[in-house]
C-alpha cells in the first residue's frame, strides 16, 4: 500500500491530466495507483511509460504527455504548479508562446478578396479585425414571413433527401430485396422447419447529424441574418441538428433558435449574441468547439457546415490544425463561403488557405441557390 | 516484482520471435496483463501495428484470432452465426428417419454454431491474443458493442444462453485513423502510439528480419529508407515497405547500394513508393543524391 500523501500526489496528476483535455475518470486513477504499486514509484521511466499508456487516449495526447509529466513531476516546476493548487487542477497553457505572440500583436487586416458583390458591401470587405464588439444585433426580422418562405421551402427538400441516405447494415423489412435466411429459418420452427415465409431485410436509413458553425463577425454581416433564417429552418425540420454562432467567442444558440414562440426566441438571440459583428478568432472557435463540444457532439455520422469568410486574426496555423481534428472525427464538413461567388475569387486568405486541404466540399452558398447547390452536394457526398 | 527485469524479459522474448520493441511498448504489453484492458495501437500504415499482435502470439506460445473489421461488420460476422445449410439439412434427414428424430436441443447446439473469431476468442483453453484489426474501418454501432463485450467477456446467444468467457484474451485494436475512435473505447484501452522508427531501431529489425543481408547494405537500405521518409511523400514507405526493399535489392544480387546503377534501384523502388505521384517526385538525380548520402 501506497503512503497517503504519494497517493494524493497520483491523484492530483490524474487530476491535472483531466484537466488538460485527456478523457480519463475514475477508473484510470485507480489503475494508476496499481501501476504505481506493481512497478514501484522510485523508478520515474517505467512509470512514465507505464502511465503515458494508461492516461493516454491519442496521438497528440501521447506527445503532449511528457511535458505534462515533467511539469507535474520535476522539482522547479512543480513548486510553481502544484502547491498553489491543491488538487493540482488547472490546465497547463501549451507551449505556443511564438504563436501566442502574434495572436497579441493586434489586428492584421487581410484584404486580397474583393468586394461582397452588393452595393451596400463595404462592411463584408473590411476582413476581420480581432476586437470584440460589443453591439448586440436586431432579430426583429428573423422570423418575417416574406423572408422565410422560400428558405424553407428549400429545407424542407434537403430534409426529405436527408431521410432517405442508407447505410451498409441491413433491417428487417417486408419489402427488402435480401433473403434474411436466419430471421426465416427461426420463423419456420412454428410450422415445423418448413420456411413457409420468406423474410427479407433492407439496408438501414439514418439521419446524419448536421452541426453548424455560423460566422457572424463584421466581415459577414450582410450573410448572418441569411445563415441565421436557413439554421432556424434546418432545426424546425430536423431533430439532430446543433447550431453554434460564433465571432471572438463560441456560443450555442440551438435551445434559443428552436424556441417555438417567436417573440421569445428574439429576446434569447438577442441576449446570447453579445459581440455580433465584432471581430473574428475563428482557429480560437474551432478549438474550442474541439475541447468543450466535439467529444459530446461529433460522432461518425456528423456532417458539419461552417459558413465563413475565412478572415481570421487568430494565430497562425490554428485553424488548420483544429480543422484536421475535427474533419478526423466527423463524417463531412462543409464551408460556406459568400465570396466564393464572387468572379475571380480565389482563397487567399490566410484562414482559408489553411481549411482547404481538411474540407470535403466547398462551396457558395451566398443566395438560396448556391445554397442549394451546396447541400446538394453534401448530400452526395455522405 | 522486479519490473524493470520482467519488462527486460519481455523485449528478449519479443526480440527472439522477431519483433523488435521499444521499452514504453513492453512496459505497455505488461500491463496489459496485470491490469486486465485491452491495448489501443495507432500509427501509420507499415509501421508494424498488426505484427505486436503476432509477435505477443509468438512470445506467449498461443492462439492468434484475429477479426478484420470493415463497413458494415456486423455481430453474425464477429460473434456467431447458426449454420443454417446444416441445420436444413438435418431436418430433412430426421423428416426422412420418422417422427421425433430430432429435438430443438440438437438443432440448436455446438455442433450447428459457427464461431466468428469473437466468439472463438472466449472459448479457448489457453487465453489467445485476439487482434481487432482497423477498428475505425467499422461503424460506431460496432465499436459499442464491441465496448461492452470488452468489459464482461460475455456473450449471450439466445438459443443457447450466456458463454462466459473461459479464458480473458489479451485483446490489442489496431486503427489507423480513417475515424476518429468514440473516447469511450479510447478510455477503456492503453494507448500507444507507434511512430517511424528509429535508425538503430529500423536496423534491429531488418537483421532480425532478414539475417542474410550483408551489414553495409543494411545500414544504406536503412538509411535510404530514413531519408525517403523526410520527403513530403504521399505514402510514407514504412517497415514492411523497406523489409519488401530489402527482399529485392537482395534478389539483385546486391551486397552494396552503389554498386547499382539509378535505374536499377529506381526499378525496385516500385517496393517502396506506392504512389504514381511519389515515383515522379523521386527522381534519379533524387536517388543519387540520396544513395551517395547513405553512403
Amino acid at each position: 500500500m501506497l503512503e497517503h500523501s504519494i497517493t494524493a500526489k497520483i491523484a492530483g496528476f490524474v487530476a491535472t491530466i483531466r484537466e488538460n483535455g485527456f478523457a480519463v475518470g475514475i477508473d484510470e486513477s485507480a489503475d494508476a495507483l496499481r501501476i504505481a504499486e506493481t512497478i514501484g514509484i522510485t523508478t520515474h521511466t517505467a512509470l512514465r511509460e507505464a502511465w503515458r499508456g494508461l492516461l493516454c487516449a491519442r496521438a497528440d495526447e501521447w506527445h503532449r504527455f511528457d511535458d505534462l509529466f515533467d511539469s507535474y513531476w520535476r522539482k522547479p516546476n512543480r513548486q510553481k504548479r502544484v502547491e498553489s493548487r491543491a488538487s493540482g487542477g488547472g490546465a497547463i497553457e501549451q507551449d505556443n508562446a511564438a504563436g501566442a505572440e502574434g495572436g497579441k500583436a493586434g489586428p492584421t487586416l487581410q484584404h486580397g478578396a474583393g468586394d461582397a458583390g452588393d452595393a451596400g458591401a463595404s462592411t463584408a470587405s473590411e476582413g476581420a479585425c480581432a476586437a470584440a464588439a460589443l453591439e448586440t444585433a436586431d432579430f426583429r426580422t428573423l422570423t418575417a414571413p416574406d423572408q422565410t418562405r422560400a428558405i424553407d421551402a428549400v429545407i424542407r427538400n434537403f430534409a426529405r433527401r436527408l431521410a432517405r441516405l442508407k447505410t451498409r447494415r441491413d433491417h428487417a423489412d417486408k419489402s427488402g430485396r435480401r433473403l434474411d435466411l436466419r430471421r426465416t429459418l427461426r420463423r419456420s420452427i412454428g410450422a415445423g422447419g418448413t420456411p413457409s415465409r420468406l423474410h427479407f431485410t433492407a439496408p438501414r436509413r439514418i439521419r446524419p447529424r448536421l452541426i453548424l458553425l455560423l460566422d457572424v463577425s463584421r466581415s459577414m454581416s450582410l450573410y448572418s441574418f441569411f445563415y441565421l433564417r436557413v439554421a432556424r429552418a434546418l432545426a424546425a425540420e430536423l431533430s439532430d441538428i446543433h447550431v453554434f454562432l460564433y465571432h471572438t467567442h463560441l456560443t450555442h444558440i440551438s435551445g434559443a433558435l428552436s424556441d417555438p414562440d417567436p417573440w421569445r426566441a428574439q429576446e434569447r438571440l438577442a441576449m446570447l449574441s453579445a459581440g455580433w459583428a465584432g471581430g473574428t478568432r475563428i482557429g480560437d472557435c474551432l478549438a474550442a468547439f474541439n475541447r468543450q463540444q466535439a467529444a459530446r457532439l461529433v460522432h461518425s455520422r456528423t456532417a458539419i457546415i461552417i459558413a465563413s469568410d475565412g478572415y481570421d486574426t487568430g494565430e497562425a496555423g490554428l485553424l488548420g490544425r483544429e480543422l484536421r481534428a475535427l474533419a478526423a472525427r466527423a463524417r463531412r464538413i462543409v464551408w460556406i463561403n459568400p465570396l466564393k461567388a464572387v468572379p475571380g475569387y480565389a482563397p487567399t486568405a490566410r484562414g482559408m488557405a489553411e481549411a482547404l486541404p481538411h474540407l470535403d466540399v466547398f462551396a457558395s452558398g451566398h443566395d438560396l441557390a448556391s445554397l442549394d447547390a451546396a447541400l446538394t452536394a453534401l448530400m452526395a457526398a455522405l | 516484482m522486479d519490473s524493470a527485469a520482467a519488462i527486460a524479459t519481455l523485449q528478449q522474448n519479443l526480440r527472439a520471435a522477431g519483433y523488435v520493441a521499444e521499452r514504453s511498448l513492453a512496459v505497455t504489453m505488461l500491463m496489459m496483463e496485470s491490469i486486465g484492458r485491452p491495448l489501443l495501437v495507432e500509427g501509420d500504415p507499415g509501421v508494424g501495428k498488426t505484427e505486436i499482435a503476432k509477435a505477443l502470439a509468438r512470445v506467449k506460445n498461443t492462439r492468434l484470432i484475429r477479426l478484420q473489421c470493415y463497413e458494415g461488420l456486423d455481430t453474425y460476422n464477429a460473434l456467431y452465426e447458426w449454420n443454417y445449410q446444416r441445420q436444413l439439412l438435418a431436418i430433412k434427414r430426421a423428416e426422412s428417419a420418422g417422427p421425433a428424430a430430432l429435438g430443438d436441443d440438437e438443432l440448436f447446439c455446438e455442433t450447428y454454431l459457427l464461431k466468428r473469431p469473437l466468439l472463438e476468442a472466449l472459448t479457448q483453453p489457453v487465453a489467445p491474443v485476439l487482434l481487432i484489426d482497423e477498428i475505425d474501418r467499422a461503424d460506431a454501432a460496432f465499436e459499442a458493442f464491441l465496448l461492452e463485450l470488452l468489459s464482461d467477456y460475455q456473450i449471450s446467444i439466445p438459443e443457447l444462453g450466456t458463454i462466459t468467457a473461459t479464458t480473458i484474451p489479451l485483446v490489442i485494436l489496431t486503427s489507423n485513423g480513417t475515424r476518429d475512435l468514440s473516447d469511450a473505447l479510447r478510455r477503456r484501452c492503453l494507448y500507444h502510439f507507434l511512430d517511424y522508427p528509429s535508425f538503430e531501431k529500423e536496423l534491429a529489425i531488418l537483421r532480425a528480419r532478414l539475417p542474410q543481408t550483408p551489414a553495409r547494405l543494411a545500414g544504406q537500405i536503412i538509411e535510404f529508407a530514413q531519408s525517403l521518409r523526410r520527403y513530403d511523400l504521399k505514402k510514407k514507405p514504412g517497415i514492411a515497405e523497406t523489409l519488401d526493399w530489402t527482399a529485392a535489392l537482395l534478389g539483385l544480387g546486391l551486397s552494396a547500394l552503389d554498386e547499382a546503377g539509378p535505374e536499377q534501384i529506381r526499378d525496385s523502388l516500385a517496393t517502396l513508393l506506392k504512389t504514381r505521384d511519389d515515383i515522379l517526385a523521386i527522381d534519379n538525380a533524387t536517388i543519387a543524391r540520396l544513395v551517395a548520402a547513405a553512403g
